[in-house]
């Protein structure tokens, strides 16, 4: 039976695995595009629902034409033909070009837009008028090519409610108000306007909305009515002229200031690319007035709005102190609310007191003019000081004043210039002066400061005191009495004012007759001229030390004046004074060295400048090359790197271990050959230091860094090996003792050696035979073919034979060169040379190594007998047993080896070892 | 020479930089000029005619300064860009940017095999490259100055720059000696007398002082001409009689080199006078301004 003539009831039960991948599928479809699955889990369909991404083995992204371009056609590419008949269509593109065709649905969707049932005022209509004589003029050729920008034909900017009203018969800045006269015009003109938009297609400018001003305008001009005058009353003012797109608050302008900035950054032709930044440098420092960017640049920005600015009536904008848009509130419910100034108190003085007098300046300021005998004539005389001292009271301008009075009178020709002119200029001097301290005098009250009471004349002290001034000529105010008085005071008042000095500044203070004296020779010199007989100094003393004491006290009273009026503190002033005293005969004020210091800035400026330093300097090898010339600093060391910082400076010093010591050999040498006696000293060590020998072979050769630094702390015993077996020579007994003590020791010390090594982390040296030590080199070598051969039973023997080949006459060189090379010693034996000194054997040592290089390549070939693999297989275990503490001779050692192995690290040491072992046993079988 | 021979006539303008032209110089035989600016642009010039020959863009920034190989086949220019170019002057090509600098590069000059390039920068050193190798890694930096080093001149056997420091430092290669002369003053612009025996360093106190090399010792000082703030360059004339610099108010002043008294002041651009090079043989000059243009001065 077929299904299909069955009829169901019902809905069929599912099953439950059926249920759950089928309803997981109807979910996913059901909620779109599987959007309850992870991401890596949806699939992409396209509109007919076949997936178009596939996995990287099924194909992967199918697009397209099977994956290859858009039609079965292929893809062709764009040809552009144009002909003076027949111009080429300039297409512009949209967005629209680059969309799928659901794409644009989804945008049409998006877009709204007036349906043309609903368009009652005809606005699409209008608009679509408007696109259409774009379009006609588009196909139409013109002077520019091309489409007319947009930017020229700008739509206006309306809001709805403008658009409305404008509809309506509103237009742009007139009052909304309902007027017959209008109403009438407007329907006139709305009649117009619509034959206008109609026939658009004629006129290729108007439209509608952007025109329509346009349109009114010209037709007010024409058929305006007469009601012309109240038209300005019913502008209502257009505020929101320019829309806000910044972020500053209303009304701010923040090139307010700074208009220089407003044109952007730069101008054309400057700045930096778009993707970098401005940064401080790259300011214009220079004053750039001959361009005028700015004003371009702003002409360009103020023609986007002037389209829509130009033609309205701005009434409200130039008001200042109002932002643009705003109008000031003729009610305003802020109040500003106003703080009182705070009240001066009535006792305040406008006026800064300074601590100390400003006499000082007034004094260096105006040098006084020079003291004039007085004029003959005693009317002149009066006149003069009469006028001075009125100048000097009332200031300048009564000096102008009198003078252009009496210009035609001959007695007040002094003011001209005239006969007594410099005796009015001394007078008028003083007279200010006078004045100055008269002024000053009233400010300070208090009486506490030594230094005002100083500046007291005679008058205020006369007042103070309670005397009574001295009666005056009452003929005129000018009498010469004023002036002898102001001298008088002068004259008083310095004494005084030394006599009242404090302990401190006495300049002699310790010779109190001296003192004396001094204090009289003050007071007298204050005096003027006149001087008694012995007040030069005291009777008993000779004509030379009286003149002497004169000159003392002279410089010490300048000093002491110049202290007072330096207004230096009492500590400075008795600084100088102990300065003084201490000087004794060479006075010479600070002071005036220091103004000296002022007027010879410029010169010594001169003087110091140029200066010139030399320094080495290094140039780079390449750079000399490059130059064509010679290296100054060929062949030498390179110059240590410059310390950058702490840690750079430690791994410098760790890095730079080795190069003194092979710059310096020699002082190395001295170091160890003292150090060496030393330790020769100590028997215990000597076996030790035979084997150190090796190591400094070792040192010599290979310049890293680790067995330089074993060499810095072991290489003490290595090359006075030599220089102990001379001394052995010489001083044979006590060598003998020694020796002796040594063998005796070694016994009991090896113990404690073995743990003293540990402790520092060392090798114990190996305990030797004591007969190695009667004679030390061939315990070297026997050392060094037992270590070579720790297996081989014949190594006593052999270090028993090896003495009689050796030439007692040069130990250290047959000793060194022997572990090396055979050849070499021989060589050097035949010659006879005595034994080295130390700079010598350096030189050797570097010699050798050269040589020994190139034999060492020349025995390389030959390594690789059982022997050598012998030695390695002992090595590893003597490393194995390293830690263990048996005196035996084979695992001292295989110690040994260990260390050894422990410093070399580099293959080439390694294999320098094998060679040694093949020139010992060449050697030996030579013997043999 | 007399003062009257002086090149005060304005033979010719050179107009095409846009902006601040920062340096002008002459090549080695004087036919052409070089300029660099503000810009970023290198333009060769043929000052005689007046005629604009080329231009070489790459700068990133402005060029501050720019030389030429003695025989005109390479260019070196550096800049605000921190880097120095080095050019083919035919194709206009760069051949190899050196990097390294870790700020602007004030100076830069040939050597006279044209195979090293040194450079003065705002860092504090001075860079020397090598032209011949594909390197661009500096030969040597030395970094002795303690402010910018302003401007640099090369001799055959030595390095000599000025610095804000107050230094004009030589480094002879051949001695490997640094010798510096401290003036006491930011130099701005040194500038070798012909002879090679004086240094004319302009300094920022509105002075031109003349060094003498071997002892170091002030033999002259030129003022009258402002310069305070601006890199403005100074030379001799080709005879060594007179010397001659810009000023920030854009006037070309000249000085007997002997007595230093102003000998000729004219007004030559409408701002400062940023570079002034003075032809090898001819009395010739070439001054470059702020206000963009480049003239020729002649008899």
């Amino acid at each position: 039976m077929d299904e299909r003539d069955l009829v169901f009831y019902g809905t069929p039960i599912e099953r439950e695995e059926e249920l759950s991948s089928r309803k997981k599928k109807a979910v996913a479809e059901a909620s779109g595009q599987l959007r309850t699955l992870p991401t890596w889990k949806q699939e992409v369909r396209d509109e007919e629902g076949r997936r178009r991404f596939h996995g990287a083995f099924t194909g992967g992204y199918s697009a397209g034409y099977y994956n290859t371009v858009g039609s079965k056609e292929g893809w062709a590419p764009q040809t552009f033909t144009s002909s003076r008949k027949n111009r080429a269509e300039l297409k512009q593109q949209s967005i629209l070009n680059f969309l799928d065709d659901d794409e644009k649905a989804d945008l049409e969707g998006q877009s709204l837009a007036t349906s043309t049932q609903f368009d009652t005022f005809g606005f699409t209509a209008s608009e679509v008028a408007r696109k259409q004589a774009d379009k006609e003029q588009d196909k139409r050729p013109s002077a520019i090519p091309g489409p007319v920008p947009d930017e020229l034909v700008l739509p206006a900017a309306e809001s709805i409610g403008a658009k409305l009203l404008l509809k309506m018969g509103w237009r742009h800045g007139r009052s909304i108000k309902d007027s017959s006269t209008d109403s009438l015009y407007d329907a006139r003109r709305e009649a117009r306007k619509a034959f206008i938009a109609f026939s658009s297609s004629d006129d290729t400018k108007s439209n509608i909305d952007g025109d329509a001003n346009h349109v009114n305008d010209h037709s007010n001009s024409l058929e305006r009515p007469v009601n012309d005058d109240n038209l300005s009353s019913q502008y209502t003012p257009l505020n929101a002229l320019q829309p806000k797109q910044d972020l500053h608050g209303l009304g701010y302008d923040p090139y307010k200031h700074a208009p220089e900035f407003r044109a952007g950054k730069a101008g054309p032709g400057f700045g930096i690319g778009a993707l970098e930044e401005y940064d401080i440098e790259d300011e214009d420092v220079y004053t750039t007035a001959a361009y005028d960017f700015e004003d371009t640049v702003v002409q360009e920005v103020e023609d986007s709005s002037k389209p829509i600015t130009d033609h309205k009536h701005r009434l409200t904008w130039k008001e200042p102190g109002i932002l643009p848009g705003f109008k000031v509130a003729s009610i305003s419910d802020y109040q500003v609310e106003k703080f009182n100034a705070p009240e001066v108190p009535k006792d305040f003085v406008p006026r800064h007191k300074f601590a100390g007098p400003l006499k000082v300046e007034d004094k260096t300021a105006v040098p006084p003019p020079p003291d004039v005998p007085p004029p003959e004539d005693s009317n002149m005389k009066v006149l003069i000081e009469g006028v001075a001292t009125l100048v000097g009271r009332c200031g300048k301008l009564f000096e102008d004043l009198s003078r252009e009075k009496n210009q035609s009178n001959p007695s007040f020709g002094f003011l001209m210039g005239g006969n007594g002119h410099e005796y009015y200029e001394r007078k008028l001097w003083e007279a200010q002066q006078k004045y100055k301290d008269q002024k000053k005098l009233p400010l300070p009250s208090d009486g506490k400061s030594s230094q005002k009471t100083e500046k007291m004349n005679a008058e205020n002290r006369g007042k103070i005191l309670g005397e009574r001034p001295l009666e005056r000529s009452s003929s005129s105010l000018v009498s010469p009495d004023v002036n002898l008085q102001s001298n008088l005071s002068d004259t008083f008042m310095k004494p005084l004012q030394f006599s009242e000095l404090p302990e401190v500044s006495k300049p002699f203070k310790d010779n109190s007759a001296k003192q004396e004296r001094f204090q009289q020779f003050l007071k007298e010199k204050y005096k003027g001229g006149l001087r008694s007989g012995e007040s030069g100094g005291a009777s008993n003393m000779s004509e030379a030390v009286r003149a002497q004491e004169r000159l003392d006290f002279e410089l010490a009273a300048e000093a002491l004046e110049k202290a007072n009026r330096g207004q230096q503190s009492n500590l400075s002033a008795q600084q100088s004074m102990d300065f003084l005293t201490s000087a004794g005969m060479q006075f010479t004020s600070a002071g005036v060295e220091q103004s000296k210091d002022t007027l010879d800035k410029d010169f010594e400026m001169k003087k110091m400048y140029p200066k010139r330093e030399e320094n080495q300097w290094r140039p780079s090898p390449v750079l000399c090359k490059r130059f064509d010339l010679v290296d100054p600093y060929m062949g030498k060391l390179p110059p240590p790197p410059r310390m950058r910082g702490k840690i750079d400076s430690l791994v410098f010093k760790a890095e730079f271990i080795p190069v003194p010591r092979i710059g310096d050999k020699t002082g190395q040498n001295q170091n160890r050959s003292s150090g060496g006696l030393q330790s020769s000293a100590q028997g215990v060590r000597d076996g030790s230091a035979d084997e150190e020998e090796d190591e400094v072979v070792v040192d010599v050769e290979n310049v890293e860094r680790p067995v330089d630094l074993y060499k810095a702390i072991f290489s003490d015993d290595s090359d006075e090996e030599a220089e102990t077996s001379k001394v052995s020579k010489v001083e044979d007994p006590e060598k003998k003792v020694e020796v002796a003590n040594a063998t005796l020791n070694r016994l009991m010390a090896g113990d404690f050696l073995e743990s003293l090594g540990k402790e520092l982390g060392l090798e114990v040296p190996p305990d030797l035979p004591p007969y190695s030590h009667t004679n030390q080199n061939p315990s070297a070598l026997e050392k060094e073919t037992t270590g070579l051969n720790p297996r081989d039973g014949s190594s006593v023997k052999m270090v028993a034979e090896v003495p009689k080949s050796m030439d007692d006459q040069s130990p250290p060189r047959g000793k060194l060169d022997e572990v090396k090379v055979v050849k070499i010693t021989e060589e050097d034996r035949k010659q006879g040379s005595p034994p080295p000194s130390e700079d010598r054997m350096d030189r050797r040592h570097s010699k050798r190594q050269r040589r020994y290089d190139s034999i060492s390549d020349s025995y390389s070939s030959s390594s690789g007998d059982d022997s050598d693999r012998d030695r390695y297989s002992s090595k590893s275990k003597g490393r194995r047993k390293k830690g263990s503490s048996s005196r035996d001779k084979k695992s001292s050692s295989s110690r040994k080896h260990s260390r050894r192995r422990h410093h070399r690290s580099s293959s080439r040491s390694s294999r320098r070892d094998k060679d040694r072992g093949e020139s010992k046993r060449e050697k030996r079988k030579r013997r043999d | 020479m007399s003062a009257s021979d002086l090149p005060t006539k304005e033979a010719n303008v050179l107009k095409g930089h846009e902006g601040a032209v920062l340096a002008a110089r002459f090549n080695a035989d004087g036919n052409y000029c070089l300029s660099c600016g503000k810009d970023r642009t290198i333009r060769l010039w043929n000052p005689h005619r007046g005629i604009h020959i080329k231009t070489y863009k790459s700068h990133g920034r402005e060029v501050r300064d720019v030389h030429v190989t003695p025989d005109n086949s390479k260019l070196v220019s550096c800049g605000g860009d921190r880097q120095v170019f080095y050019w083919d002057v035919s194709t206009g090509r760069v051949i190899r940017k050196f990097r390294g600098h870790e700020s602007e590069v004030n100076a830069v000059k040939f050597n006279e095999y044209a195979s090293v390039a040194v450079s003065a920068g705002y860092d504090q050193s001075l860079r020397s490259w090598d032209c011949r190798s594909h390197s661009t890694e500096p030969i040597q930096i030395i970094d002795t100055f303690s402010d910018s080093v302003m401007s640099v001149c090369l001799t055959k056997t030595e390095i000599i720059a000025g610095s804000v420091d107050g230094t004009v430092r030589t480094f002879d290669i051949r001695v490997g000696r640094e010798i510096s002369d401290n003036l006491g003053q930011p130099v701005n612009c040194i500038s070798l007398s012909n002879d090679g025996n004086c240094i004319l360093a302009s300094c920022l106190d509105s002075t031109l002082r003349l060094l003498d090399r071997t002892t170091g010792e002030l033999l002259q000082e030129y003022k009258g001409h402002t310069c305070r703030s601006f890199k403005m360059d100074c030379c001799l004339t080709n005879t060594d009689a007179h010397v001659t610099g810009g000023s920030e108010d854009g006037y070309v002043y000249f000085w007997d080199l002997v007595d230093a008294s102003v000998v000729s002041r004219f007004r030559a651009h409408a701002s400062v006078v940023t570079s002034v090079s003075y032809h090898p043989k001819d009395s010739c000059m070439v001054t470059a301004s702020v206000d963009g243009t480049i003239r020729v001065w002649k008899t």
